[in-house]
C-alpha cells in the first residue's frame, strides 16, 4: 500500500518527528561540547588577564599555572578585581563590558597601582566588523595602550596620526573603524573611575 | 563519471552560483576584506551545502510537498549549528574571529538554491557532489575578490606583508562598497569571456 505523502496527518507527523530528531542530535552535541566550550571561555579570560598585565607565557598550561599561582582575585561591588606583582610593582586588572558598534565588547583592562597609567588592554569577546573594527584584537592596536599615561582619567583615540609618546594619553584609531575605536575610548573612560573607586585612589 | 565532471564544470564555471546565478552576494560583500576569514567561511559553506544536499536528497521521498522548504531550512540550519558548535569547541580562535558570520551561513541562498534545484530530484551521492562543487564555485569567486581587497586594502596576503610599506593602502578596499566594485569588475571580465566563448561556439557550429 502506498501512503499519501500529502495528507495532513502525515505532514504533521513528519514535521514533528524530523524536527525532534534534528534537535535531539544538536542538543546532544551541545551538551557533549559544553565542557570544552567552558574551558575555552575560561582560557580566553586567563589569557586576556595575563596579556593585559604584560605577563609573558608561552603555552596554555603555563598561562593557567601562572594565573593560578600568582594572581589574586577579589570581588568588590560585584566587580572582579585581579592583582599581582610585576617586577615589584602592583598591577590591577578589571573585567570590562561595554558596547561597541554592533554589540558587546568585553575584555580586561590593567592599570598600575596609582591608576596613572594603563598597563595593558585585551579583549575577550567582540562582534565588530571583521577586518575593520575587529582589528581591535590585533597586537599593534593593543600595544599602543601599553604604559600609556591617563590624562584626566582617559585615553584619547585620535583619528589623525597621534605621536608615539607614551605620556600624551593618545593612541591611533583604526582606519575605517572610527566608531569602534571611539567605543574603546568610552569604555576606558567609564572603567577608570570605577577602578579608582574600588582601589580608593584619587 | 561524465555526469560528475559536467556538474563540476557547471558549478565552477558555466553556471557558477555567484557569477552567473548572482546568489550568495550578501556574504560575498561582507567577508571578503580578509583572506583568512573568507577561506574559513567558504569552507563552512561548502561543507554545509554538500551535507545538507546529501541529507535532503536521502529523505526526499519522505518529505511532504507542503513543508518541503521548511524541511530544507531545518536541515540547513542543523548543519550550520553543527559547524558552529564544532568551531566553538575545537578551534575557539577561529570561531572568535568569525563571530556572527557562521550563523549567517544559514541565509546563504546558494545552499537553499542547490537543495531546491538539485537535491530534491537526484540521488544522495551525486547531490553531495553537486553541493560540494557549488561550494567550490562560491569559494573561487570569494577568494579572488578577497585577494584583491586584502592586497590593496592592507598590502598583505593571508596577513603576510607582501607590498612594500611605502605603498599607500586603499582604505576604501577594506570598506564594504569596494566589494561591489571588485565583484562587478570580476563579473564583467568573466562574463565577457564566457559570452565570447559561447558566440565562438555558435558561429563555429554554423560554418559546419
Amino acid at each position: 500500500m502506498r501512503f499519501d505523502r500529502d495528507s495532513k496527518v502525515y505532514t504533521v507527523i513528519f514535521t514533528f518527528v524530523s524536527s525532534f530528531l534534528f534537535l535531539v542530535i544538536l542538543s546532544g552535541m551541545n551538551v557533549l561540547t559544553a565542557q570544552q566550550v567552558k574551558k575555552n571561555q575560561e582560557l580566553f579570560t586567563i589569557r586576556a588577564v595575563l596579556n593585559a598585565m604584560a605577563i609573558v607565557y608561552s603555552t596554555e598550561e603555563e598561562a593557567i599555572n601562572i594565573f593560578n599561582s600568582k594572581i589574586k582575585i577579589e570581588e568588590k561591588d560585584s566587580y572582579k578585581l585581579f592583582s599581582t606583582d610585576v617586577n615589584g610593582e602592583v598591577v590591577y586588572a578589571i573585567l570590562f563590558n561595554g558596547s561597541g558598534l554592533w554589540g558587546n565588547i568585553s575584555g580586561v583592562l590593567a592599570v598600575n597601582s596609582d591608576v596613572s597609567r594603563i598597563v595593558g588592554i585585551d579583549f575577550i569577546s567582540q562582534s565588530e566588523t571583521p577586518g575593520l573594527g575587529g582589528r581591535i584584537e590585533e597586537s599593534w592596536f593593543k600595544d599602543q595602550f601599553r604604559n600609556e599615561a591617563l590624562i584626566d582619567d582617559k585615553i584619547t583615540v585620535s583619528t589623525t596620526k597621534a605621536s608615539d609618546s607614551k605620556d600624551d594619553g593618545q593612541v591611533d584609531a583604526i582606519t575605517g573603524a572610527t566608531l569602534t575605536s571611539k567605543s574603546i575610548e568610552k569604555i576606558i573612560a567609564t572603567y577608570i573611575p570605577i577602578i579608582k573607586r574600588l582601589l580608593g585612589v584619587n | 563519471m561524465t555526469e560528475y565532471r559536467k556538474i563540476l564544470k557547471n558549478n565552477i564555471w558555466l553556471e557558477n552560483p555567484v557569477i552567473v546565478q548572482i546568489l550568495g552576494i550578501c556574504s560575498t560583500l561582507a567577508v571578503t576584506n580578509n583572506l583568512r576569514n573568507t577561506f574559513i567561511m567558504t569552507i563552512g559553506v561548502t561543507l554545509v551545502t554538500a551535507l545538507s544536499n546529501f541529507t535532503i536528497s536521502a529523505m526526499r521521498n519522505l518529505i511532504p510537498r507542503k513543508v518541503r522548504m521548511i524541511t530544507q531550512v531545518l536541515v540547513i540550519s542543523f548543519y550550520v549549528i553543527m559547524v558552529d558548535i564544532v568551531l566553538r569547541a575545537y578551534v575557539p580562535d577561529v570561531s572568535k574571529a568569525l563571530g556572527p558570520y557562521v550563523g549567517l551561513i544559514i541565509t546563504n541562498c546558494i545552499i537553499m538554491g542547490r537543495a531546491e534545484a538539485f537535491a530534491q530530484a537526484n540521488t544522495p551521492i551525486i547531490s553531495f557532489w553537486d553541493g560540494f562543487t557549488a561550494g567550490l564555485g562560491y569559494m573561487f569567486v570569494l577568494v579572488v575578490v578577497a585577494f584583491f581587497r586584502e592586497l590593496l586594502g592592507f598590502g598583505t596576503i593571508f596577513g603576510i606583508q607582501v607590498l612594500p610599506s611605502t605603498f599607500s593602502k586603499w582604505t576604501s578596499m577594506v570598506m564594504p562598497p569596494s566589494a561591489f566594485f571588485v565583484l562587478a569588475t570580476f563579473l564583467w571580465i568573466v562574463r565577457g569571456m564566457q559570452i565570447r566563448e559561447e558566440i565562438k561556439q555558435v558561429s563555429g557550429g554554423e560554418k559546419k
